[in-house]
């Protein structure tokens, strides 16, 4: 393929002391792709999104961004490259509307007042580009199911100029109705085209459904990844458990 | 297109009707309170020379309109600082400090207009740096402020009894006309300290009251600032992370908190031509009461100006009018307020319960 990915991670290693958390991680996300990242919980997925989104550094590799290598010393660097990070809890405040927290920090004003009919409008719009209808966008988001939170974490993010979006288990602390629900809304966001999307997960199930590419971390390094095609999409369930000792456990019990 | 397909219909989304969104306001079990209130002391009251004497002669509403003022400027303060989900206790003693300092300057013959500045300007250092200790340590600002509700009234009094061998400073000679003609300052008590003006019979506190309301709350609900403050109370974390110097919101809160004590403190000074160590005394509790009448959530994040000028009207017509009723014994005044706020704390829970699960 001649086409340059929107976001590569090239041999990226990063130690917190003697700790290995990441040891030569390296796959890349195309615009208008998932890229699922599967992994258990202590395979390193969280550290590799917080040195993605500019927390850590990263002790051996790089990062490149449309083909350019990228640095980043804070997650405001991160952001200003076009990471957007939606991480678990959200960042939303619950008894805020929804259009402030779609604003917060980077609130629109005229004059000394805030532009609520600019704000409200451009909440709407951003939500229904990704399939939610703010009917009212200053109702408290408290009303609002933990899928629609989600939803609106990601329409900011987008809003906010994210090229690379970073969904950090996004269905994992949600009902089944409402994992649905952000699923289609990842759909619906990766068919702009417009936006790479990490989608991190430890869900196969949900990887599957809305994966083009695939990365499987374990213990700190990818144990494969590829697109559709050149993974056994099969065999995800078998890496996920980490594959050879789950084989292993097989045998014991048989002999035993 | 894939899109009006999946918007145009959206089940997930509840519609909220008017009224529910009047019910979600914080500060509606306080416009029941204020109501019942008033309907309460008037059918106590309802006697020929007692509804007469409370609200209808000057005197009698005077009384409790000044009262309102008094405890609502502190009120308006606390409760700002409620909603960021921090605490002044402060506030009371600051009054002390704020009108001995201003009385030490005028005394020790600084003009009156740069006493009144200096210690506006000392006034904003300590709420500053009270604000500072509170989020550099992480410790509560309750316990700080604790602190502070001694060291500030304890300074005050020990610098009176240093410099004059006084406890309580008189004023009156800087501020009146001088007898035998010369230079007249009493311009600077018109002006900062100005009685009946538009022809009613209040004092300053009144005026400033009303004016800091209303820029208040449109500060907290129509500025950039006021989101920050409602979501440094309501998520810190969330709130850092996109952005919002919850820090620099929360010292600013603890200044203007400061400040409104200062104004108090002077303008009680000049309406009275000395300043008492004793001035401010309870005020802060007072102050917190009507916050938490009006809807303020002790957990932050919630809370209006309107509330708190509410909860104030209900602490000064309950304090006041129960010198009105013959049948009440005043001594139960502080059992009537302590029903009250506990009462108020109750429905406000309730209420504002509705606003997250609706």
């Amino acid at each position: 393929m001649g086409r340059t990915p929107t976001i590569e991670i090239d041999g990226l290693s990063k130690f917190f002391g003697n700790i290995i958390a990441l040891k030569d991680v390296s796959f890349e996300v195309y615009r208008g792709e998932v890229t699922a990242l599967l992994g258990d919980n202590g395979a390193g997925k969280s550290t590799l999104i917080k040195t993605l989104s500019g927390v850590h550094k990263p002790s051996e590799g790089e990062i490149r961004i449309d083909g350019k290598r990228v640095e980043f010393n804070s997650p405001r660097d991160a952001a200003a490259a076009g990471i957007g990070t939606v991480y678990q809890d959200l960042a939303l405040q619950p008894l805020m509307s929804v259009s402030r927290n779609f604003f917060l920090g980077r609130e629109l004003s005229r004059g000394p007042f805030l532009d609520f009919t600019a704000m409200d409008r451009i909440t709407r719009e951003e939500m229904a580009k990704i399939g939610i209808d703010v009917a009212d966008p200053s109702q408290a988001i408290g009303t609002m199911s933990g899928g629609q939170r989600q939803t609106l974490a990601i329409a900011r993010a987008i809003y906010f100029g994210a090229k690379v979006l970073i969904l950090d288990e996004p269905t994992s602390a949600l009902g089944q109705k409402q994992q649905l629900e952000v699923l289609r809304t990842i759909k619906q966001v990766r068919d702009r085209g417009d936006l790479a999307i990490i989608f991190i997960t430890h869900n196969d199930l949900h990887a599957k459904l809305v994966g083009d590419r695939f990365a499987f971390l374990n213990r700190g390094r990818v144990l494969a990844s590829g697109d559709r095609e050149s993974i056994d999409l099969d065999n995800i369930r078998a890496l996920m458990a980490g594959g050879a000792e789950l084989a292993e456990l097989e045998q014991e019990f048989e002999t035993g | 297109m894939a899109e009006a397909k999946s918007t145009a219909a959206d089940e997930r989304i509840r519609n909220i009707g008017p009224i529910q969104r009047l019910m979600a306001r914080p500060e509606l079990g306080s416009v029941f309170g204020l109501i019942l209130i008033i309907i309460a002391f008037v059918i106590m009251t309802s006697s020929a020379g007692t509804f007469q004497a409370m609200w209808v002669n000057p005197t009698g509403f005077q009384a409790w309109v000044e009262l309102a003022a008094f405890v609502g400027i502190l009120a308006i303060a606390a409760a700002l600082l409620m909603i960021s989900c921090e605490f002044d206790l402060s506030i009371g003693a600051t009054i002390a400090l704020a009108g001995h300092s201003f009385s030490i300057l005028a005394l020790l013959g600084v003009p009156l207009p740069l006493a009144i500045l200096f210690t506006f300007i000392e006034l904003a250092m300590l709420g500053a740096f009270i604000g500072y200790i509170v989020v550099r340590t992480g410790l509560p600002s309750f316990i700080v402020t604790l602190g502070f509700w001694f060291a500030s009234r304890g300074f005050a009094v020990f610098m009176g009894q240093t410099i004059f061998n006084q406890s309580r400073l008189s004023v009156r000679p800087l501020i009146q006309a001088p007898a035998g003609g010369g230079e007249d300052p009493t311009w600077i008590d018109n002006v900062f300290a100005f009685k009946n003006a538009f022809g009613l019979p209040f004092d300053a506190y009144v005026y400033y009251f009303v004016i800091i309301a209303i820029l208040t709350t449109l500060m907290l609900h129509k500025t950039r600032y006021g989101n920050w403050i409602f979501s440094s109370g309501g998520d810190p974390e969330a709130a850092r992370a996109v952005g919002v110097p919850v820090a620099r919101v929360k010292i600013t809160l603890f200044m203007f908190s400061a400040c409104m004590a200062c104004l108090l403190g002077i303008v009680t000074v000049l309406g009275s031509g000395a300043s008492d160590p004793q001035a401010g005394d309870f005020r802060e509790l007072h102050a917190i009461a009507a916050a938490v009448i009006g809807g303020c959530a002790l957990t932050g994040g919630y809370g209006s100006v309107v509330g708190a000028v509410f909860g104030a009207f209900i602490f000064a017509i309950a304090s006041r009018g129960i010198n009105f009723v013959p049948f009440i014994d005043n001594n139960l005044f502080r059992v009537m307020l302590g029903l009250l706020i506990l009462g108020a704390a109750l429905l406000n829970q309730a209420l504002r319960n509705r606003v997250v699960r609706g």
